[in-house]
């Protein structure tokens, strides 16, 4: 008797929802990373072939709904007659928009999404991201439920990081929907919630592998040419252990070592605290500031600032800078004491640079295969990595091959593949029956 | 043995505020803001419901009925038309077409269903005059005499609709209202010019409250025992007054209820009972009026009779204040939008919805029944919370457009 098959999810048959408070509208919808993880994934799903629609708090200024990729992706701006009255980004009016995001998204998931797709025998995968939308999702399950809809969507809510769990109805939440995280750290952080998270990695853009040009490669050697050229990028955040990167740039520099940490926060306070911790240790800071967009005229506004033991960058940072900055630095300090998943260490392993990251949510790393895991929070730690990179330059160029090879696994397809095939088990442990849907629907 | 029969119907839908209350952004506009109170969704699904249930088939049996000799006079509440412009072309066509009928008379309400007469008896003479006049340019048929809300009427609001113009106003004939008289006789006050109709409340309520219940001594009632008890009543006349919701809302379809109407005119034909419209009786009466003294606590149809049925909790007493203070604040802001808003806010049935509070058992569930059943996930104390909550929200957003 030949192997019965799992209902097989193919964009014939299969289209997405994907709710969020932030979204592609880099203006006003992106405060965090979650917006480019939506607009990412979003687009990822639509150039694999599934119709996507997008449900975020949109600018108020652009249009409501519109349509990308030949129809394949639709992004709905939610909230926008609200926001009109909080022009500031996505989070100012946040209980206002709150309020609407949770009463009005269900009627149209149901009325514009589900209700046509199910009447065309086509499973809906819904997908909510963050506290916010998590009563969303429970009231996007019981109207389906109420109108007989509810087998005809898979729906999953994922968390990014813990903000705001104490908001969450945990044993609703979890009932009406199954529960995805970034990481195994976050899994097991989860079941302090009495909830058992399917594991999700996130996921980066094919353009984060693009290789950094070879001439910018060499100016910056050149220019910045220390004994140790270290990067850390991030918020302003306790949690980043911004204090124990600067106290191991300033142990090496009382090792008598030329050190040059390149430094890019938010807009957070804390700033202040590490910025006068780095001084109190006898590091020379310089804030650079320049209205410079070409990577030429970033990096000679840096070479002016010399000599320096840390730059604080002042300026917007582009990706491709960013890519030179990962790639080009001895270490990049991704040391975070609490990262959900870390995107920032898999970037820097996709340009090819080397990370040093914390030891909770990068489930991407191997420690001295493709990357160096910290286990403590003692600067010295770094120090002692960056000394086996100093004194170890063939596994360096070992570790870097390897970090390129690895965050392959981590593409935007690769995650989707990963995602369709945990769908697909999904289907089959729900019993959701696509080809009853013509039926049932009509009624 | 009165030889007259003069039936009434109000048509009403609530604008139902939204539970739980929505924050509202500072600087909003007047159209926002009422995006933010209203639950237009709940607001559709209960006038669609009511639509099928109740407006369309009972459009029909009436219209099938006055081609029988019945007649009727009906009043709506803006309310409802502006429901039915949005929700239910069909369902105003057919009301159209039904008030078109020579046997059918046309009368005021209070537009939005509101209590104003409490707060600003002026505005009230406007409100009524507006009214008017949207009811005649709405139906096409001159508008003489009114209801007011749930039937109220006081000394002072009667004077207000005196000067309002109207000829006749309808009260419902409670025992603590009426004293030694009956309700089946046309009545005066003052010697002034407008007519009371007061209403037999007992006669009404076997139809409109009690038909569908099995424990009732009269039930299962039937159309002749119904004409029977019209014909004993005594007087010159009886006046009836019912919700136009009792016929398949009310009372469902499968009590019986339309089969009921659809034999009533023959059974009253047969006992020579004439059906009049409101004017015809006060046409017909005028020079055999009686002196009614009218109550200064104002008197309703709902419950029994005052206004405890929605001033009788701490709850609806705390709305009633909060109503008071909305209308304050609105004037302050000088904009009509914004004072209308405030208008709908005065709602009766705001205070209707919540008589349950505070009471048990079978009284609660009855009261209970006209609470929207999308706010019970709340709970009581919740739903009391919020209902308060969409007030404050609404006055603290007025702060904005107080220059």
């Amino acid at each position: 008797m030949p192997s019965p098959a799992l209902f097989k999810i193919t964009p014939e048959n299969t289209e997405y929802v994907i709710l969020s408070f932030e979204g592609p509208d880099q203006q006003y919808s992106q405060a965090g990373g979650l917006g480019v993880r939506v607009a990412e994934l979003a687009q990822a799903l639509a150039e694999q072939g599934f119709k996507t629609n997008v449900i975020f708090v949109g600018d108020p200024n652009l249009r409501a709904q519109e349509t990308l990729f030949d129809g394949k992706l639709v992004l709905n701006r939610w909230c926008q007659w609200i926001s009109k009255y909080y022009p500031v980004g996505v989070y100012q009016g946040e209980n206002e928009k709150l309020y609407d995001f949770n009463e009005t998204v269900p009627w149209f998931v149901m009325d514009s999404i589900v209700r046509p797709a199910a009447s065309e025998g086509r499973l809906v995968v819904i997908m909510g991201e963050e506290w916010h939308t998590a009563s969303t999702i429970m009231n996007i399950s019981d109207l389906l439920h109420y109108h007989g809809l509810r087998d005809k969507v898979l729906i999953f809510w994922n968390a990014n990081h813990t903000m705001s769990f104490h908001r969450v109805d945990w044993s609703r939440l979890n009932y009406v929907s199954t529960i995805t995280t970034v990481s195994k750290y976050m899994k097991h952080y989860m079941w302090g919630m009495g909830v058992n998270p399917m594991v999700i990695p996130n996921g980066i853009p094919e353009r984060f592998f693009e290789k950094v040009p070879s001439s910018s490669l060499a100016k910056f050697k050149k220019d910045f040419n220390g004994d140790f050229v270290l990067f850390k990028v991030g918020r302003w955040d306790p949690d980043k252990r911004w204090n124990m990167a600067v106290e191991s740039a300033a142990l090496l520099k009382k090792m008598g070592q030329k050190v040059l940490l390149i430094v890019r926060g938010g807009k957070e306070p804390y700033e202040g605290e590490v910025i006068h911790n780095a001084k109190r240790l006898g590091l020379v800071v310089k804030d650079i500031e320049t209205q410079e967009r070409t990577i030429e005229g970033c990096l000679k506004a840096m070479k002016e600032a010399l000599p320096a033991d840390v730059l604080n960058l002042k300026f917007f940072v582009s990706e491709e800078l960013l890519r030179l900055f990962f790639c080009a630095s001895d270490a990049v300090l991704a040391n975070s004491g609490k990262e959900p998943f870390g995107l920032v260490g898999l970037e820097v392993m996709a340009a090819g640079g080397v990370p040093i990251t914390g030891s909770s949510g990068e489930d991407y790393v191997i420690p001295f295969q493709n990357a160096l895991v910290l286990e403590t929070d003692d600067p010295k730690e770094i120090v002692g990595h960056l000394l086996f990179l100093k004194n170890n330059s063939e596994e360096v160029a070992r570790i870097r091959k390897e970090a390129r090879s690895s965050a392959r696994y981590f593409v935007w397809d690769e995650v989707i593949k990963n995602f369709v095939n945990k769908l697909e088990y999904l289907a089959f442990a729900k019993n959701i029956d696509v080809a009853k849907s013509v039926e049932i629907a009509s009624r | 043995m009165p030889n007259d029969l003069v039936v009434y119907t109000v048509v009403h839908q609530p604008r139902r505020v939204k539970l739980p209350a929505q924050p509202i952004p500072e600087g909003i506009s007047a159209e926002d803001l009422e995006k933010c109170i209203f639950d237009e969704r709940i607001n559709r699904f209960y006038f669609e419901k009511v639509s099928r249930t109740c407006y369309l088939p009972a459009i029909t049996m009436f219209k099938s009925m006055l081609e029988k000799g019945f007649k009727l006079s009906i009043g709506f509440s803006f309310s409802f038309i502006r429901q039915a412009e949005m929700w239910g072309q069909d369902v105003l066509q057919g009301f159209k077409e039904l008030v078109s009928h020579p046997n059918v008379e046309l009368v005021c309400v209070e537009p939005y269903h509101s209590f104003i007469f409490l707060f600003d008896i002026e505005m009230f003479i406007e409100r009524m005059q507006w009214a008017r006049n949207y009811l005649e340019k709405t139906f096409g048929k001159k508008v003489n005499v009114t209801d007011t809300t749930e039937m109220y009427l006081s000394n002072d609001v009667y004077f207000a609709l005196n000067k309002a113009g109207f000829t006749g106003v309808l009260m419902d004939g409670r025992p603590w209202v009426m004293g030694w008289r009956d309700p089946t006789h046309l009545y005066n006050h003052a010697d002034k010019s407008l007519k009371v109709l007061t209403r037999h409340y007992q006669l009404s309520d076997d139809v409109g409250y009690r038909f569908s219940n099995t424990g009732w001594s009269g039930w299962p009632l039937l159309a002749n025992s119904y004409a029977h008890w019209l014909k004993e009543a005594g007087g010159d006349f009886v006046f009836i007054g019912w919700d136009f919701e009792t016929f398949g809302e009310h009372h469902r379809e499968d009590s019986g209820i339309f089969w009921f109407m659809g034999s009533f005119p023959e059974e009253l034909s047969w006992r020579n009972i004439n059906c009049l419209t409101i004017s015809e009786a006060i046409e017909k009466y005028k020079n055999t009026t009686y002196d009614l003294p009218l109550p200064e606590f104002g008197s309703t149809w709902a419950g029994s009779g005052g206004m405890e049925f929605f001033l009788g909790n701490s709850a609806q007493l705390a709305i009633y204040q909060l109503m008071h203070n909305l209308l304050s604040k609105a004037r302050l802001t000088n904009k009509p939008e914004l004072l209308d808003i405030a208008l709908w806010l005065l709602q009766s049935d705001n205070l209707h919805l919540i008589q349950w509070y505070g009471k048990y058992g079978d009284e609660a569930e009855v009261s209970a029944y006209f609470t929207p059943k999308e706010w019970w996930h709340l709970g009581p104390d919740r739903i009391i919370w919020e209902q308060q909550q969409v007030y404050k929200n609404v006055i603290q957003a007025l702060d904005y457009h107080v220059s």
